[in-house]
């Protein structure tokens, strides 16, 4: 087993986990996060001889992970404007039909929420709210400022809490 | 409220997924990029290329609409329709939900190129539609 096979090994070891559940807070479906995850680790796998430092690694691997999730969705979109639906209407019927949610109905409310989100604000209501990561590494990952980054969680907080219920709490920042 | 007990996964899950994952290295690696075009992927191309040539043409033959001109027109709506909610309306935030709106020339060619039509029969496509 070479160098790049054994950070390969750790790499799995260490984050597929915490990848999985940050593409299923995207995704919406076990499934699809399942595939996503083999996706982005062939990515992972397929990048790492060229992986040189600069960035931590765990921001590198994170922006692999969002720029693969992103792409998912995109595609998403696509097919379900062919199937001649939304992306919002799809992504409703997968967390109302995915077997593997386990939550109540206020979870099922937030869960529908957050999938109506514009695509960056999602990004960043997932990364700081489900993933508690920090602003600042969130702007190494994203490349945004960590003052841009605070006003999208803000607004998507915003939007989350008046789609909610303004009683309900999701946290502040 | 719950942050992540509301999603399961089947038992066992995570070990089996990391199993798969370490066989990556052992997989062979891809050949070539290039797939074959299936029939399926050719008649969304079809489609896809038609609809991006019907925008076209509406965005150059129907007459302007006061959303599409500038962020005033819809802070004067957002003023007049609710005058206490308008401070809360957020210009980036706007423009961020357009943006969100519709499809992407970018989005369709991205979903395309996923499926396997080849960059070549995309050129083609696009220049049978006039682009």
């Amino acid at each position: 087993m070479d160098g790049v096979e054994r950070l390969f090994n750790e790499i799995v070891k260490d984050y597929s986990e915490r990848v999985y559940w940050h593409v299923r807070r995207f995704v919406n479906n076990h499934e699809d996060a399942d595939d996503l995850v083999q996706e982005i680790f062939l990515k992972i796998w397929t990048a790492l001889p060229s992986f040189r430092g600069e960035a931590q690694l765990f921001t590198w691997i994170w922006r692999i992970a969002t720029n693969e999730t992103l792409n998912w969705i995109r595609r998403e979109k696509v097919r379900a404007a062919l199937r001649f639906t939304s992306i919002d209407a799809e992504m409703e019927r997968r967390i109302d039909s995915d077997p593997f949610f386990d939550g109540d109905a206020a979870d099922r409310a937030l869960s529908k929420a957050v999938a109506k989100l514009p695509e960056k604000q999602r990004q960043v209501f997932i990364l700081r709210y489900y993933d508690e990561m920090p602003y600042e590494q969130m702007s190494e990952v994203l490349g945004t400022s960590v003052g841009a980054l605070k006003a999208s969680y803000h607004i998507a907080q915003e939007k989350v809490r008046a789609a909610l219920g303004k009683d309900l709490f999701i946290g502040d920042d | 409220m719950s942050k992540r007990n509301d999603i399961t996964t089947p038992e066992g899950y995570f070990g089996d997924l990391q199993e798969r994952l370490l066989e990556i290295p052992a997989r062979p690696a891809r050949v070539s990029t290039v797939r074959r075009l299936t029939p399926y992927v050719a008649i969304a191309a079809s489609f896809l290329v038609a609809v991006m040539l019907g925008n076209f043409i509406l965005s150059k033959t129907a007459a302007p609409s006061p959303e599409d001109d500038t962020w005033t027109y819809v802070s004067y709506l957002a003023d007049a329709l609710d005058p206490d909610g308008a401070a809360m309306f957020d210009e980036t935030d706007w423009y961020e939900d357009q943006e969100e709106s519709g499809l992407s020339e970018e989005d369709i060619i991205n979903y395309l190129l996923a499926d396997g039509i080849s960059v070549e029969h995309l050129n083609y496509l696009s220049y049978e539609a006039g682009y």
